[in-house]
């Protein structure tokens, strides 16, 4: 698993680089990422996934905890990807399908992938 | 149009070839979730965007008739998830309020609200279905 | 995209791995074997928390989550649902105008019976819910059906679950009525189903997702939960039917709602009370 990790890393890392040309999102991006995350009306996300940002308020922990993105997705698409639909990976997973159900728009995910990967 | 979809698809690495068991739809979804809408890739030779079919039916020309065509086609979505039992909460909301943007001669937000009702309906139709043959995994032995 | 697809399974999660053991039989009318379900439920509760005797699960959350527990302790040292119960008791025993009551039309007069419901009624050919057979009671007298969610109905069929506490649940599936067993299957479909734009079914929160915090709530375990209903719900501020609790957790998912009593939810009913067959009536219960 660790070699199948690593040689995935070295491939998905020279895909980021490819897209390492564009500019560290706008802060206002990222911002947007952090209130839909915290919004019970919108992502909600943090029902379910703790994140260390002081305004996480009763943080669930059905899911992972947003933490070490850039390790555990080298490949921020891949992460968007899992964002738009987790049942890919795993079909009885509890996780919405944000983007396939269409919960979010898609530049709403954007912007929350955009925020969780600062972490 | 397939150029830019080669020469991008090129520069991110992502073999144009899918697997021949990825029917179009996992590709699509494969697609949309990676780069969001408006992407261009090709299928079976094919060039396709991950724009959903509603939303290109919403960049229609915004006119009466174009709306309450859209309108009319989410309904009858809705009624086809109706039936089999796993309507979602909010084709009909939005149904509303693009019978509403109608009445107001706003005619695009009208598609936009209905091509987000019927593509809602579609996934919920097509969660009836991937359930009926996925719940039993969930069952402990 | 083959890259991808295996990047995502493995960088991703490792949720697959950690997948209970899932049944490979029981999803038809022919191989559906109510009683082998019960004991892989069973079993996959006391794998997971380990050490909670069976019985415990009457207690819902309280019975695996020490810390909710000693809240629950305290809260129930003045049970908030002892008013409920005393007008329940006055309701069921005040007789309708025609100068019948509640007594004439159950077995044993209502008494000590809470653990026969739901029940397949073969005439009928439907689940039947002690909830329906108490508004069914007033009709035939010439009252006014009851709603469904809160308030009086919740009331005597609060006070009649509480002349039954201890009795053991014995929901029967009549072998000689097909159409039982697939009204079990159904309830049992409907329990394990992905429903809503969020996608969730009734296993996610109450099998895997028990005792895991979503926001501030913890799920409880489905084993045992309709044992303890009616319920006064903090969240509600009083008492209200296992319906009522179905009907929100259905519309949680973002479906179009369901009504209390609709046959998906008492199949569901019929599923879940057969599950909890061997443990004890101990409703009314107080809940978060």
């Amino acid at each position: 698993m660790r070699k199948l990790t690593t040689v995935l890393s070295v491939a998905t890392a020279a895909l980021a680089l490819s897209s390492s040309a564009v500019a560290t999102p706008p802060q206002e991006l990222i911002d947007e990422g952090r209130a839909i995350y915290h919004d019970k009306t919108r992502g909600n996300c943090i029902s379910c996934h703790n994140i260390d940002d002081p305004v996480a308020n009763l943080p669930g922990n059905q899911g992972p905890m947003m933490i070490a993105m850039k390790q555990r997705f080298p490949d921020k698409r891949l992460l968007r990807a899992q964002v738009w639909d987790a049942t890919v990976a795993n079909p009885l997973s509890i996780m919405p399908p944000v983007g396939k159900h269409w919960i979010l728009s898609e530049d709403e995910i954007d912007a929350v992938v955009e925020y969780i990967y600062q972490y | 149009m397939k150029m830019i979809a080669l020469t991008l698809a090129a520069s991110l690495m992502v073999p144009v070839a899918f697997a021949q068991e990825d029917t179009f739809e996992q590709v699509f979804n494969q697609q949309r979730a990676l780069y969001g809408k408006g992407h261009a890739f090709t299928y079976a030779g094919q060039p396709y965007t991950t724009d959903h079919p509603e939303e290109i039916e919403a960049m229609a020309e915004p006119t009466r008739a174009n709306a309450e065509a859209l309108i009319t086609s989410a309904e009858a979505m809705r009624q086809e998830s109706e039936s089999l039992g796993y309507e979602w909460r909010d084709p009909a909301r939005f149904l509303k309020q693009a019978r509403t943007a109608l009445s107001e001669n706003e005619y695009q937000r009208a598609m936009d609200l209905a091509a987000r009702a019927k593509y809602q309906a579609r996934m919920s139709i097509a969660q009836y279905e991937s359930v009926n043959a996925s719940w039993q995994q969930a069952v402990p032995e | 995209m083959q890259k991808t697809k295996h990047s995502l399974l493995s960088v991703g999660f490792a949720v697959l791995s950690h997948a209970a053991v899932a049944a490979e039989s029981g999803f038809t009318l022919e191989t559906v074997d109510p009683d082998a379900d019960r004991l892989a439920l069973q079993a996959f509760y006391q794998q997971r928390f380990p050490g909670v005797p069976l019985e415990e699960y009457v207690n819902g959350i309280y019975a695996i989550d020490p810390d909710s527990r000693k809240q629950w302790d305290a809260l129930m040292e003045f049970p908030p649902y002892e008013f409920d119960l005393e007008e329940g008791e006055e309701l069921f025993n005040t007789p309708f105008a025609n100068g019948q009551g509640y007594a004439d039309c159950f077995e044993n007069g209502g008494i000590g019976i809470r653990q026969k419901y739901p029940y397949w009624n073969r005439e009928e050919g439907s689940v039947k819910t002690l909830e329906q057979e108490i508004n069914e009671c007033r009709v035939k007298n010439g009252e006014e059906p009851l709603p469904w969610k809160k308030g009086d109905l919740a009331k005597v069929s609060a006070y009649m679950a509480f002349t039954s506490r201890g009795k053991v649940f014995e929901i029967e599936i009549p072998a000689d009525d097909s159409r039982a067993l697939q009204a079990y299957l159904d309830g049992k479909e409907f329990f394990y189903s992905k429903r809503g734009q969020l996608n969730l079914s009734c296993a996610n929160c109450h099998l895997k997702g028990s005792r895991i915090h979503v926001r501030a709530d913890l799920p409880g375990p489905a084993l045992g939960h309709p044992t303890h209903f009616p319920v006064v719900r903090s969240k509600w501020g009083e008492i209200g039917t296992l319906h009522r609790r179905y009907e929100g957790c259905y519309r949680d998912t973002r479906s179009v709602p369901l009504p209390p009593q609709a046959d998906e939810f008492r199949k569901l009913e019929y599923f879940q009370t057969y599950m909890s067959n061997g443990l004890v009536v101990n409703g009314p219960g107080a809940r978060k």
